[in-house]
């Protein structure tokens, strides 16, 4: 790819970006949240226009007007949000889109299913319905599905993001197995780890531009993150933690999941005043049921206390009123109401506690201070604050969430990834800002399923495996593979 | 909240709506000029047009209101028509009987009572069971009806008339005519349905009620997290939007039919649909929807004396609300 430019609107999203991919590699593309990493893969595959610029294959220029032109030339992707249609078997989604002829033989497409999967190590049960299986194997159907189209160059969108440490590496090494074979393999992430481990080369992107491009060899972890972020990246020094009474208490939490199973197991742990809690764990391991219990948005069993307050069979808006917080996991629809202004978003939630309500209408004082600090917190690009909030770009969004709940004087801050999709730099300071309000006497528990950004801030660290909880042992906190090996029980 | 603006493309659109409307006036064999000129002159510039303009407004502003606010809370009523008919029924009912100084009073709060309660089990369902408010209101819709023939054919039957309606209702039960000069005549029930009106913009933008309200509709998931019930806000919305039905059928008896009869509404609460699309985003706006509607509905009748078919009106009313619809309604692009 040689001097592509993407603009969308009046904004450009890529200026004049080379890529250059040989063959049989496995080619690591890291660059923080809107760097353009996804744009310039989208614009490989067809799924985006480039507005300037040639892609070359094997030497011969091509153009694709759109991802089933790339996938017949041989490129396919597997994008972060995945593709899968849970009502259909694994065995309809692999094929969906791609079927042999207009009468589909499944006997047939079964037995060359079972062959891929053999080549890739993986097992599938085929006429599963895809709504059961996990995130993992969700991930290895798409990766089958490129594989069913003969793909021969594959385009990963943060592939591990939702893997345990272990499960990564067998990706990884099964991807190995595909470029010997003669594939390419190129992989979008922002965990330089990874990128040093199994990687082959690196290209790092920043603010639409190329910054550098060069064998893994060459360079290492701090080197990349500098060229990721523009300068040198500061190590997060530790606030020693003195923890202050009890705050809040759960006692044997049984939280149902969506398919009736128990997703949270007769979970205990309690969260003292001074403290960040971090809860680590694979994705879909109960920890989205246990953030719901807490928050009263779903029933549960056992006991939850505040203080001496007892929680248990409150509504979602008392518990608001005695000073839980939540950061919601998915922004767009549990967090925010993209269609309203960042003025009405700054009190959802909020409408009800003592200052915003005045009698039966909104305090229009207290809503225009709130909207100021929920910008002001971390630093926020946008407008006016009568902007409407879909106009605010992901990571701006998830500012204005998380600033949010730092508003009028949290107790117990739940925080699902909280710094997901914003760059390392805001990352940084939202984690400090909620390490601020825990030694202001609050207590913050972080779901996080990037582990070494718990390792890094967190006080204590929980492992949550199979809806169960355990505590990480002091002297353990910075193993990670002690805890990664709790994540999965292998310990 | 969102705010209305309109860009060159609708505009381009609703004269290309237009003139599919002159164009089919030229078909239906009637000059463009000549029908905008018998509009004018028997319809706007007449007292009694204005007369029967504001008569035709107020049950399309009230059924406006029923359907806007259950629109801001996610709910599509399609059962404005059917709580209409209920409340004009139940209304009837009571003011054939005297009751004193209280009749009208009563008529109106049991007209009214009896819209929600229509309503209610609209709400219940959607909220507690998933059952989705377009196939339950159509339902009552039917059954609102054909009880109604029922009725007017039984027991509140007029036993004098020869057709299905009920008794004309005792003057002292009439609403008043606010004034009253030569064949013009404005009814005290519009500032009713204008009081309501007012009354729905100052719930809607001012209270933390009508917040919750909003952000049910908008998006109720977030709205639960955000700690509103969203059943009871469920529950509540479509019931308040029944009872606002069940005042227009109220209002419709006690100041301008005085009986209810076979066929009572020419299908005002779906009118109203359209009402409400049209006024985007502010309730304000339904006091203008309304009034035009109400004069595209007064203009129909007059050109339906030149010849031009009434059925022009319901392809004009239709265009527009597609085009409305297919503005405010598109999806917009999501940030990540």
């Amino acid at each position: 790819m040689t001097g592509i430019t993407k603009l969308f609107g009046t904004v450009e999203a890529l200026r004049d970006v080379d890529l250059t991919v040989q063959s049989g590699h496995i080619h690591a593309i890291v660059g923080e949240n809107g760097a353009g990493k996804t744009t310039l893969m989208k614009v490989l595959y067809g799924a985006h226009q480039a507005s300037d610029g040639q892609i070359n294959l094997n030497g011969e220029p091509v153009s694709f007007r759109d991802s089933k032109e790339a996938i017949a030339a041989g490129i396919g992707m597997v994008s972060q949000h995945y593709s899968i249609i849970p009502e259909l078997t694994c065995l309809q989604n692999l094929v969906l889109g791609a079927e042999p002829g207009p009468v589909i033989s499944y006997a047939a497409a079964e037995s060359r299913a079972n062959e891929l999967a053999k080549q890739m190590g993986f097992q599938f049960n085929w006429h599963e319905e895809a709504s059961e299986i996990s995130p993992s194997q969700g991930q290895k159907l798409e990766i089958l599905k490129l594989l069913w189209r003969n793909a021969k160059i594959l385009i990963l969108d943060e592939p591990t993001a939702m893997l345990a440490p272990d499960d990564a590496d067998l990706l990884y090494a099964k991807l190995h197995e595909l470029t010997e074979q003669g594939a390419t393999v190129l992989v979008v992430t922002h965990r330089l780890p990874e990128v040093m481990e199994h990687c082959d080369e690196v290209t790092v992107l920043r603010g639409g531009k190329l910054i550098d491009s060069c064998p893994v060899a060459q360079t290492n972890p701090a080197e990349l993150a500098e060229k990721m972020v523009g300068q040198a990246v500061t190590e997060h020094s530790p606030i020693p933690c003195n923890p202050g009474e009890t705050l809040l208490t759960v006692r044997n939490l049984v939280v149902k999941g969506d398919k009736g199973n128990d997703a949270v197991k007769e979970a205990s742990f309690e969260l003292k005043s001074g403290e960040l809690v971090g809860i680590a764990g694979v994705d879909g391991n109960g920890q989205r049921e246990l953030f719901y219990a807490l928050m009263g948005t779903r029933n549960s069993s056992g006991e939850i206390h505040l203080g001496i307050q007892n929680l248990t069979n409150t509504s979602t808006a008392e518990r608001i009123q005695s000073g839980i917080r939540l950061i919601a996991e998915d922004r767009h629809n549990e967090a925010v109401i993209e269609d309203w202004s960042i003025a009405d978003n700054a009190i959802l939630g909020l409408q009800r506690t003592n200052r915003v309500l005045a009698g039966r209408s909104i305090n229009r004082n207290t809503q225009a201070e709130l909207a100021k600090n929920v910008t002001e917190i971390f630093p926020t690009k946008f407008d006016n604050v009568n902007q409407k909030f879909r106009d605010l770009s992901g990571g701006n969004q998830q500012k204005v969430v998380a600033a949010r709940s730092l508003q009028e004087s949290p107790q117990v801050v739940l925080a699902f990834q909280p710094t997901r999709g914003i760059d390392l730099y805001v990352a940084g300071l939202v984690y400090d800002g909620l390490i601020k309000a825990t030694r202001e006497g609050a207590t913050v528990l972080v779901v996080s399923f990037d582990l070494d950004e718990l390792m890094t801030y967190c006080d204590r660290i929980l492992v949550m495996n199979h809806g169960e909880i355990a505590e990480v042992p002091a002297e353990l906190r910075q193993d990670r593979s002690a805890i990664g090996r709790m994540m999965v029980g292998a310990e | 909240m969102k705010a209305f603006h309109m860009s060159w493309k609708q505009i381009l659109l609703a004269l290309a709506g237009f003139g599919v409307v002159i164009g089919a006036l030229i078909v239906a064999g009637a000059v463009p000029a000549e029908a905008l000129q018998t509009v004018v002159q028997k319809a706007l510039t007449t007292p009694a047009g204005w007369r029967d303009i504001l008569r035709e407004t107020t049950p399309l502003l009230l059924l406006g209101c029923s359907v806007f606010l259950a629109l801001k809370a996610g709910l599509f009523n399609i059962g404005a028509d059917g709580q209409f008919v209920v409340g004009a029924m139940a209304s009837v009912a009571i003011a054939l009987h005297n009751f004193g100084p209280l009749t009208i009073p009563l008529a109106i709060v049991v007209g009214t009572l009896a819209g929600g309660l229509w309503a209610l089990p609209v709400g219940l369902i959607k909220a507690y069971r998933g059952g989705h408010e377009v196939i339950t209101t159509i339902m009552l819709n039917n059954i609102a009806f054909f009880l109604s023939v029922f009725l007017v054919k039984g027991v509140l039957k007029d036993p004098e008339s020869q057709s299905p309606t009920t008794a004309y209702i005792a003057e002292a039960a009439k609403l008043p005519n606010l004034v009253q000069n030569g064949p013009f005549r404005l009814n005290i029930a519009l500032l009713f349905a204008i009081a309501v009106a007012l009354a729905l913009w100052w719930y809607l933008k001012r209270t933390v009620g009508g917040y919750e309200l909003n952000a049910t509709g908008a998006n109720s998931k977030a709205a639960k997290f955000a700690g509103i019930q969203i059943e009871k806000v469920i529950v509540r919305s479509m019931t308040t939007s029944g009872a606002i039905a069940g005042l227009a059928g109220a209002l419709q008896v006690l100041a301008y039919e005085n009986r209810f009869y076979s066929g009572f509404s020419p299908g005002y609460g779906f009118d109203a649909l359209g009402v409400a699309l049209l006024a985007g985003g502010s309730p304000l706006a339904l006091l203008g929807s309304g009034l035009l509607f109400g004069i595209i509905g007064k203009s129909t009748t007059v050109l339906s004396l030149t010849g031009v078919p009434k059925g022009l009106s319901f392809i004009l009313l239709g265009i527009l609300v597609i085009v409305f619809a297919s503005f405010r309604y598109r999806k917009e692009p999501s940030h990540d």
